[in-house]
């Protein structure tokens, strides 16, 4: 469906979280009291989107790993409640101390960001995953052990929770100005340049790009909506408490934008709302030693969906059984749609060294330019 | 005074594990280019088979049933894990290492609950040192280590598979032409790799007896620490980077004030080397090639 | 396509949101209670998971006991229990199942750090909760809140004044966690309480997964006092690792996390050559009394292995809840099955504020509750394990 420049399929996310957002929204002011685990599993759903939309930036389309994003969180989480904290009694505790806390816990996690995207961007990719799962440690154990006046230590922070009838509104709410500005920035100039990066750094490089700069701007963005996030997550407890936002926070996030598939930020956002519901639900299914089956299971799809969409044996058994293929077959094939060069992204080696030159050559790796020969 | 020998001591046979795990870090990384996030599992196994293997009442039996357990996990995650990825984008491979090591952790704690098993290997006492208690289990780490790295450098530099693996990190591409076997060097190396993770694994079960799902997990983050600080991919950056970290964090652990933040010093490092001089210590300059 | 593919995606998820809005909106969980449903939330998995299997199987066999009794004027209880994994952010899906599970009261949060979460959550719902081990001083400061275990300051006041008293002028150490709000609760007010003529060598950790204590041995090697306000899992590290150093006729001395240290599987107290002693309400070696009967009931029923302060105080706990509301039945209040939590919660608030005691309860002969929550009984130092030699 096309209007003019309107393509349905760009704004498809909006609308429909818009409609959700829009309903439930209206339901709750309106008077109707839902349930707490509604409200709750709302509150987390929203929450746990901003991250993996801002995550899958990093990872998706920039093409760099970054483990540290529950450590961004971390500092949104703690600023942003300290800020609300000390505003609350002035202010009282409304949208408008609900917008500085916001920005001031999504300022902080930037400025974070570019302390640690500095060093690690100007380096192979595997330095920013172990530079950014340290920055995530060494945030835990400085918020863990602050003075209890600073930042609670180790009881954790005490943060103004906002009424529960209407925060999951505003955090929907924040969840279209996430996707507003990702989604943008990604369909930019800047967008491609980025992307670019991801498919051939020093191609990149040598047409012009400002590799460092697009880099930064990336990791610092991802870094400020983790900061959202945090705020979210500080304005939807009572507590905020450091432990939470460890290592396998961070890895929890990354099974949701891997799950949805690298690159989509509509599989972001559905596997992220998929994976909190789970969460919820396996919480109070599985308990004993079996609550350790959901990490099993998070550790499985990390290692079959990547090995799956990525090894280079399974490229032809890819183009034959992959889901696109399957629907393109049972509705008409639209000759005028230009095809994505998404999907092929992860076939380009981001660096091409040596050896890479060699494995190229002797195994032809697309069959799609067949036509030419 | 004896404290600070005490220091020292319990410094150098911490730095001597860290720089073991760092080796098995720095090996694979140089050879096949992958940060083995799975690593320092490998240590929470090798504890766990010790622990297994200490049915039979045999330290001896239970260490070498951890060795070889490991060694073949390592040979096996490779072959399963990593080689279908070879010539994938190396976030890939990163990610899929990630998913090994919780896959490890998680199966561990399926298999043996998450209480921590408590196991003792062998109970060497403790002996005076210039007026200081040592823990002879420090003592016996520290000297094995010492024997290992001397063992493995000699290995590297002296035999024909040594001399391949540094062929092989240094021009993978170039050491294929020249008819060595690239696959079987990566899977020596992921053995050799796991075999030191092992003998980690029984160092920290001399040092405390108790083996959880989450022994590995910190302590492979730190040696990979140590394996940055020393220079990746350099096996003599490995061992001073290990012992370095060892020596701070048992420095740090001594000082009331800052002992909370040790572990927040320890990353802090990290950060701080890669800020100034990102090759480490020993590491040599690479150039991205085209 | 692709359009169509991602819309019947996103319906389908629009579809599922609204039919879960659908179902049930609003209060009144509670009117199809067939019992009086407590619930519970606790560690049944992790590092602490002795704590909250010990809550548990406790408070389930207090139950049963009273069910087989009759239960209350022909009522009968139930219990419901979640596992939090001493997670706070896992608290508020666990609290709001148990509330719409039918929760009427409850016995909170068997740990510290997730009953923060709890004690705002069911204040917010007006929930009565009297938690049996969630020591934290800021616990019981919801009006709706009460303790059965000493909170964590006055465990450290406590034990300060058993140092001031036998330990002045000397040099005694501590060893704690520097990160955990129970381990570093109890230290705070411990040093806020100690005499000036008492020299602290003080060291920490705080990495949850640390096993290796040679530094903090080291540390401490010439104390013959040592207040160790941790649990019992890296309480045992340390005293295997210190054996052999920290001197042989010294004294380590634990608060309640130190229950069950002499239960864990493949540690041998008894190869431990210094003493073990603990501040605690419970003596789980009594020769009569209650405490002797709950500990012969539970090691018949759930073996000694989970046997702990943890489950007698949970055990205490459903049987005080039980006696309020009995009591409040006899002044003439009236309590259906199908009472809501709110309204049960004013009705045991009004009873424990207004000086409800319970006695010959296993942690304690006669208990009563301060107003603001804190319980009032009395603490008493419990050898586990004398020295050796």
């Amino acid at each position: 469906m096309k209007i003019g420049n309107f393509k349905l399929r760009h704004y498809i996310n909006y609308i429909v979280i818009g409609i959700l957002t829009l309903v439930l929204g209206t339901m709750s002011l309106t008077g109707t009291r839902f349930d707490n685990s509604l409200l709750f599993l709302l509150e987390k759903v929203a929450i746990s989107i901003i991250l993996a939309v801002s995550l899958s930036l990093v990872v998706g389309f920039l093409g760099e790993l970054s483990l540290g994003h529950a450590g961004f969180m971390c500092v949104g989480a703690y600023l942003g409640g300290k800020v609300a904290t000390l505003l609350v009694p002035m202010l009282g505790n409304g949208p408008l101390t609900f917008l500085i806390a916001l920005i001031a816990g999504a300022g902080a996690a930037a400025i974070c960001g570019i302390i640690i995207g500095i060093p690690a961007l100007r380096l192979r990719g595997d330095y920013l995953a172990i530079v950014t799962l340290a920055f995530g440690e060494i945030v835990k154990s400085l918020f863990q052990n602050s003075s209890d006046d600073s930042f609670g230590g180790s009881l954790g922070l005490e943060t103004p929770r906002y009424d529960k009838h209407y925060l999951f509104i505003l955090a929907f709410l924040l969840v279209l100005v996430t996707l507003a500005v990702i989604q943008n920035l990604i369909r930019s100039k800047h967008g491609r340049a980025i992307t670019a990066i991801r498919d051939n750094e020093i191609a990149a490089l040598a047409s012009g790009t400002n590799v460092t700069k697009y880099k930064l701007l990336a990791f610092t963005l991802s870094a400020a909506f983790a900061g959202v996030a945090g705020v979210l997550y500080s304005y939807s407890n009572y507590t905020v408490q450091s432990a939470k936002f460890g290592y396998n926070y961070s890895i929890e996030i990354l099974v949701m934008v891997v799950l949805g598939g690298m690159g989509s930020i509509n599989g972001s956002i559905l596997a992220a709302a998929l994976i909190t519901w789970l969460n919820t639900k396996l919480a109070t299914v599985l308990t004993g030693d079996l609550a350790v089956l959901q990490n099993l299971l998070y550790a499985l799809i990390l290692i079959v969906i990547v090995i799956y969409n990525n090894a280079p044996a399974l490229k032809g058994f890819r183009d034959k059984y992959n889901l696109g293929a399957l629907a393109e077959k049972l509705i008409k094939h639209d000759p005028a749609r230009v095809k994505d060069d998404k999907a092929k992204w992860d076939v380009v080696p981001t660096k091409i060294s040596m050896d890479e030159i060699l494995s190229v050559d002797l195994v032809p790796q697309d069959h799609d330019q067949g036509g030419s020969k | 005074m004896e404290q600070i020998f005490s220091t020292l001591v319990n410094g150098l046979s911490l730095g001597g594990i860290y720089a073991m795990i760092a080796l098995g870090y720095t090996m694979v990384y140089g050879i096949a280019k992958l940060l083995n996030f799975a690593h320092g599992d490998i240590i929470m196994v090798g504890g766990y088979l010790i622990y297994v293997g200490m049915a039979t009442q045999m330290p001896l039996a239970a260490v070498l049933l951890a060795v070889v357990g490991c060694v073949v996990l390592g040979i096996c995650i490779e072959k399963v894990a990593y080689r279908p990825l070879r010539g994938a984008s190396p976030l890939a491979v990163l990610i899929t290492a990630i998913g090994v090591s919780y896959f490890m952790q998680s199966m561990a704690q399926i298999i043996f609950g998450s209480a921590p098993k408590m196991v003792t290997v062998y109970d060497f006492g403790a002996v005076e040192l210039f007026g200081a208690t040592i823990q002879v289990s420090s003592l016996v780490t520290l000297a094995v280590a010492t024997v290992v790295m001397t063992v493995l450098t000699l290995f590297v530099k002296y035999t024909r598979t040594g001399r391949a693996m540094i062929a092989v990190s240094e021009d993978n591409g170039a050491a294929q032409l020249m008819g060595i076997d690239v696959n079987r060097i990566i899977t020596i190396t992921f053995a050799i790799g796991s075999a030191l993770a092992a003998l980690a694994g029984l160092f920290y079960l001399l040092k405390a007896p108790a083996v959880s799902s989450t022994l590995g997990a910190m302590p492979g983050i730190k040696a990979f620490t140590a394996a940055v600080i020393g220079g990746i991919g350099s096996i003599p950056g490995a061992m001073l980077g290990g012992i370095l970290l060892g020596m701070i964090e048992s420095v740090s652990y001594k000082i009331t004030a800052i002992a909370p933040y040790t572990d927040a010093i320890e990353f802090s490092i990290l950060i701080l080397i890669l800020l100034v001089r990102p090759t480490g210590f020993l590491g040599k300059k690479r150039r991205e090639k085209v | 396509m692709k359009l169509i593919k991602t819309t019947a995606i996103l319906l389908s998820l629009v579809l599922c949101l609204s039919l879960l809005s659908a179902c049930g909106a609003g209060g009144g969980y509670t009117a199809d209670n067939t019992e009086f449903v407590i619930g519970v939330s606790g560690p049944l998995t992790g590092s602490a998971a002795m704590y909250g299997q010990a809550v548990v199987n406790s408070a389930q066999m207090a139950i049963d006991e009273i069910n087989a009794a009759g239960g209350l004027n022909g009522i009968k209880f139930k219990l419901i229990s979640t596992d939090d994994m001493n997670d706070a952010s896992k608290l508020s899906a666990n609290y709001s199942a148990m509330l719409e599970g039918g929760m009427q009261v409850s016995l909170g949060t068997v740990t510290t750090q997730p009953g923060l979460e709890f004690k705002n959550l069911s204040f917010e719902d007006n929930v009565f909760f009297l938690t049996p081990s969630a020591t934290g001083d800021d616990i019981p400061t919801n009006p709706n809140g009460y303790q059965m275990c000493f909170a964590d300051g006055n465990q450290g006041k406590n034990a300060a004044q058993y140092v001031n008293e036998n330990f002045s002028g000397k040099t005694i150490g501590v060893f704690y966690k520097s990160d955990e709000a129970y381990s570093k609760g109890i230290f705070d007010q411990f040093k806020a309480n100690l005499d000036p003529s008492v020299q602290v060598i003080e060291t920490s950790f705080s990495d949850a997964n640390a096993t290796d204590f040679t530094t903090q041995i080291d540390t401490l090697k010439n104390c013959e006092f040592i207040f160790m306000p941790i649990y019992y899992t890296p309480a045992s590290l340390f005293m295997t690792q210190a054996k052999d150093i920290i001197k042989p006729n010294a004294t380590y001395y634990g608060c309640d996390g130190f229950d069950g240290i002499d239960n864990i599987e493949g540690f041998d107290i008894t190869a431990i050559p210094q003493a073990v002693t603990m501040l605690s309400h419970f003596n789980g070696k009594s020769e009569s009394g209650p405490a002797k009967d709950f500990v012969d009931k539970y090691t018949a029923k759930y073996g000694a292995a989970t046997l702990n302060q943890f489950g007698a105080a949970a055990y205490d706990c459903v049987y005080a809840i039980y006696g309020a509301m009995k009591k409040a039945m006899a002044e003439g209040t009236d309590i259906p099955v199908n009472i809501s939590a709110s309204d049960l919660c004013d009705i045991l608030k009004a009873q424990f504020a207004g000086g409800y005691t319970m006695t010959g309860a296993v942690t304690g002969a006669t208990i009563t509750w301060d107003a603001t929550g804190y319980v009032n009984k009395v603490a008493t130092k419990y050898v586990i394990k004398e020295a050796n030699g």
